[in-house]
């Protein structure tokens, strides 16, 4: 059962739309029809479906037409072609009344920056749909308060959308559109603007939250770790045309094509790769400066068992053990007299090949240092086998072509 | 190229034709609004005179103590500044002008919020409507005086309807750029819950907008203020007045107090509507409830004054009729106008004095707006508004005759002694007055047909400053060209001769005549009859406005001559 149709669904920005829109019945490219005609194209002939409770996630950079395409699902902007059928019935076609009805009962979205109204309390700003379809007082109230709860913000429901946080805000978005019960929820990178940890926090919310609501929801962002942490299907798009739509592992290991898996892999893999292309941040502590107890805190934060230790010029030390940081608490010697001063050290430009033999006998990652022994960053096991496995696919591939 | 200087397009006559067919085609509806207006602003004046000034400025102090959160700089200020005003005898004009910008304001608001939504809302009536601010915004106010005296004749009507086309564009402005400025986001989510451009409008729109409104609401209340002195040149009653008369009288004081008084009543009317402009805070909700207190008691206050009033005075037709006297601020003229006021208020008529522009004066008489005035030079200074309006007054006849104009300069410049003998004196330079009066006419005449003035220049201002220019050169023994009429305090108080004018430009014997409009003999015989017989001197007017110059209220100098001259005034008001 499909909650959502999209079939040819088209927006042209500009001037000379007719002559576009011949033009992309013609298949010509967007460069082609903006020399040509002046006319932007935001989204480009693109169809797909939605099933009854899936997370739809639409992913893409900026200005792939992400967010035109899912305003254009509400009519926050008037499609220039296509059809749009929810449930069955076309909203394109619909005149402003019966559009008014979908988007109050089927249709709620979720903004980017909260779309919460300064003026309101956040009570107010929870009931603000079910105050537009005309509830009496006392339901609304009571349905907005219930939606609140569920968010853990019933205590706050007399303050001002600015006397909260960026996650709160979030949340109080979510009630208000949840506390209108609706049957899909439009989510417009509803998260990119909180930050990384909240972020994570909200998308685990989000997920403990669909299995209570199975709600259908298109979500729309950036960040590949988020829509595979939340997508039971991901859209990924580009230039305003959909590349590939799919679960996460048919994106991750059949890319439809170049972009597709480039943008997975975020990897330039023209070059030959050197230790530069595959080091993560290091995460570090200051020896001289902090303590064990400061680096076990640490070390608890990033979900790791050990840290690279540089003095306060940044220069490589070694590197702590969280069995060495407790060693240190307990007999009360600072992190000086337990660093494991002997790390591997490349330098930026190693090629993997010759990293590959360190990394073997090394349980430590090693460290990515420059000339003045800088530390730059690590490099750990995993990276390293992935690369060599891709590149030797690569070289495959390329065989056979 | 030669094609465009040959003929001047005639744009002034088109302008002219079309103001006429709108005062002719709509003067149904100029009329009933005039009438409305007069009605409802009367009504508001009347009822603020009616409450004792004492009790309104404790009232409006307590107002602002409450509104201003209990601090004491805004009461201090209003109480004291109220206090002087009243002390200085200003209030009558204060609540004038109170009333004036009042409902300038309101009309201002009622149109401009609604344009300004349409205009944020639709980009081709953004196109459209703004160059038409610019225009409105940049065009001299005075230009719309014009068309405001032709639709509406004299008094406050006028001065509302210039008010409000000059004090409109903020609001608009303001109101377009507010809703413009709501973040998309906003209006987006307002949408996508599915509301209705109605809801949207007073749940999201307005309210997000509101600061910014009030923002543009307080500059329109500033700028109909500032036309408070234009407005009084077409009789707009209030402080305005006080300061044009002490322009054309060059009198410093009397200025300065007055415009004081507006400075004080501006303050008072920005930080009270401020007040009403708050951010949201926690403490905003008692604000909001202090605003809503002082509203509805200001609202039950004159409500509760008016039917007052109703009730001590009965029907506002009282017990005397109202004569209604216009003059010009000339001191001639307020010499005799404030005359025969006392006279005509000895005989028990309410008398009401405008002070207009001659022309002006002339117009609201022949379109019987006003009931008389007694300053008609006739008939070279103002043959012009004759020709013009002989067919719609009644011309009574002469009231002070052998009076004199032309150039007048100080006896010593001895080389001079007619017109023909000017060449390069005073910087080749006349000093004139108002550019509508007779006289300057009159020397317009003078500059074309004696050729030794063809590289003169006439330097139009007002009365006052004409004799402030006057008495500095006479001190520094400067040479001085001036317009001059007798009779006229300068010559009792300086040394002047007028210049001989051989060509008889400025007339040669003048005479002032009373003139009435139509049906007044019908209306008010008596008072028709009083007007008539009304005659004097120029000794009786000269010791009148010498007077007045040496600083007597005109008011207080008119009784005192009255009370002078018993049988003269008996000759006019006798029942024979």
């Amino acid at each position: 059962m499909n909650k959502l149709e999209v079939k040819h669904l088209t927006k042209i920005f500009g001037k000379k739309q007719k002559a576009a829109l011949e033009m992309i019945k013609q298949q010509k490219s967007k460069t082609e029809i903006l020399e040509q005609t002046g006319a932007t194209v935001g989204v480009y002939d693109v169809s797909f479906d939605v099933k009854e409770g899936e997370v739809f996630v639409i992913m893409g950079l900026s200005g792939s037409g992400k967010s035109t395409l899912i305003r254009l699902l509400n009519r926050l902007i008037e499609p220039s072609s296509g059809d749009i059928y929810i449930n069955g019935s076309d909203i394109s076609k619909m005149n402003a009344e019966e559009l008014r009805e979908v988007r109050r009962h089927a249709l709620n979205m979720v903004f980017q920056n909260f779309g919460l109204f300064p003026h309101k309390t956040i009570l107010e700003n929870t009931e603000f749909g079910l105050e537009l379809r005309g509830v009496p007082k006392e339901e609304r109230v009571e349905l907005a308060e219930r939606a609140l709860d569920n968010s853990n913000l019933l205590a706050f429901k007399d303050q001002y959308p600015n006397q909260l946080s960026g996650g709160m805000q979030q949340r109080v978005g979510l009630a208000r559109a949840l506390a209108n019960d609706p049957e899909i929820l439009l989510m417009d990178e509803a998260f990119s603007a909180l930050d990384p940890l909240i972020r994570k926090e909200m998308q685990d919310e989000l997920l403990d939250l669909q299995e209570k609501v199975q709600k259908t929801i298109i979500f729309i962002t950036h960040d590949l770790n988020e829509a595979l942490r939340i997508g039971d299907r991901i859209a990924l798009m580009k230039d305003g045309q959909i590349m590939q739509i799919g679960t996460g592992e048919e994106i991750l290991t059949k890319p439809a094509n170049d972009f597709v898996r480039e943008f997975v892999e975020d990897v330039d893999r023209s070059k030959v790769l050197t230790a530069q292309n595959i080091m993560i941040k290091p995460l570090t502590t200051l020896i001289g400066v902090d303590g064990p107890q400061v680096a076990l805190t640490r070390m608890h934060n990033e979900e790791v068992s050990m840290l690279m230790a540089t003095d306060r010029r940044r220069q490589l030390v070694g590197s702590v053990t969280a069995e060495a940081a407790i060693e240190a608490r307990r007999k009360g010697v600072p992190l000086a007299d337990v660093v494991d001063r002997d790390v591997r050290t490349v330098s930026k430009d190693t090629v993997i090949t010759d990293i590959m033999p360190l990394i073997y006998d090394s349980a430590a990652p090693i460290a990515v240092t420059d000339d003045n022994n800088r530390l730059l960053g690590v490099i750990i096991k995993g990276r390293v086998i992935e690369a060599l496995a891709n590149t030797k696919e690569d070289a495959e591939e390329g065989g056979e072509e | 190229m030669n094609a465009l200087l040959i003929g001047k397009l005639p744009v002034a006559q088109w302008i002219e034709a079309f103001t006429n067919w709108l005062t002719h085609t709509f003067s149904g509806l100029f009329s009933f609004i005039q009438f409305v207006g007069n009605f409802i602003m009367d009504g508001i004046t009347n009822t603020l005179s009616f409450i004792n000034p004492l009790l309104l400025i404790a009232l409006v102090t307590v107002a602002a103590f409450f509104l201003a959160g209990k601090k004491w700089t805004l009461p201090s200020f209003t109480l004291i500044g109220l206090l002087f005003i009243y002390n200085q005898g200003l209030w009558g004009d204060l609540i004038n002008t109170f009333t004036l910008v009042l409902v300038s304001s309101f009309v201002s608001i009622v149109i401009g919020i609604p344009l300004g939504i349409w205009m944020a809302k639709n980009n081709t009536v953004k196109q459209v409507i703004n160059p038409v601010l610019d225009f409105m915004q940049t065009m001299p106010a005075f230009v719309y005086l014009i068309p405001a005296v032709a639709f509406f004749g004299i008094g406050i009507v006028p001065g509302v309807f210039a008010s409000v086309i000059f004090a409109l564009p903020p609001t608009v402005r303001f109101t377009n750029l507010a809703i413009r400025e709501i973040p998309t986001e906003l209006i987006e989510a307002a949408d996508a819950f599915g509301s209705t451009p109605r809801q949207k409008l007073f749940k999201v729109e307005l309210p997000l907008a509101k600061n910014t409104i009030m923002a543009g609401v307080n500059q329109t209340i500033m700028l109909a203020l500032s036309m408070v002195v234009t407005g009084s040149m077409i009789g707009a009653p209030g402080l305005g007045r006080g300061v044009l008369s002490a322009l054309q009288h060059a009198d410093i004081g009397s200025g300065f107090v007055n415009g004081l008084a507006l400075v004080i009543l501006a303050i008072i009317i920005d930080r009270f509507s401020q007040m009403a402009n708050k951010k949201v805070t926690d403490a905003k909700q008692k604000s909001s409830k202090a605003n809503t207190y002082v509203a509805v008691a200001a609202l039950a206050l004159f409500v509760f004054a008016a039917l007052a009033r109703l009730f001590v005075q009965g029907d506002s037709a009282g017990a005397g009729q109202t004569v209604k006297l216009t003059y010009v601020e000339w001191d001639s003229e307020v010499a005799s106008t404030n005359v025969l006021a006392q006279v005509l208020k000895k005989q028990g008529y309410k008398v009401e004095m405008t002070p207009l522009d001659n022309a002006i004066m002339w117009q609201s008489i022949a379109k019987g707006e006003t009931d008389a005035a007694v300053s008609a030079w006739l008939p070279n200074t103002h043959a012009d508004q004759y020709k013009k309006y002989k067919q719609d007054i009644v011309d009574l006849g002469a009231n002070l005759k052998g009076v004199r104009l032309g150039l007048a300069v100080p006896t010593y410049m001895k080389d001079v002694n007619s017109i023909e003998d000017l060449s390069d004196q005073a910087d080749k330079k006349i000093t004139g007055i108002e550019p509508g009066a007779g006289i300057m006419k009159a020397a317009q005449k003078a500059q074309k047909s004696y050729s030794n003035l063809s590289g003169w220049e006439l330097v139009s201002s007002s009365t006052g400053a004409m004799t402030t220019s006057l008495d500095q050169a006479y001190k520094n023994k400067k040479e001085i060209v001036v317009t001059a009429w007798s009779p006229h305090w300068i010559f009792a108080k300086y040394k002047l001769k007028y210049l001989k004018d051989p060509k008889k430009d400025f007339g040669s014997e003048e005479n002032i005549h009373s003139i009435t409009r139509k049906n007044l003999k019908k209306d008010m015989p008596k008072v028709n009859k009083i007007i008539d017989r009304f005659n004097w001197t120029q000794d009786d007017m000269e010791s009148v406005m010498l007077d007045i110059n040496k600083g007597m209220s005109p008011e207080k100098a008119a009784k005192k001559w009255v009370k002078n001259h018993p049988k003269k005034v008996a000759s006019w008001t006798d029942s024979k």
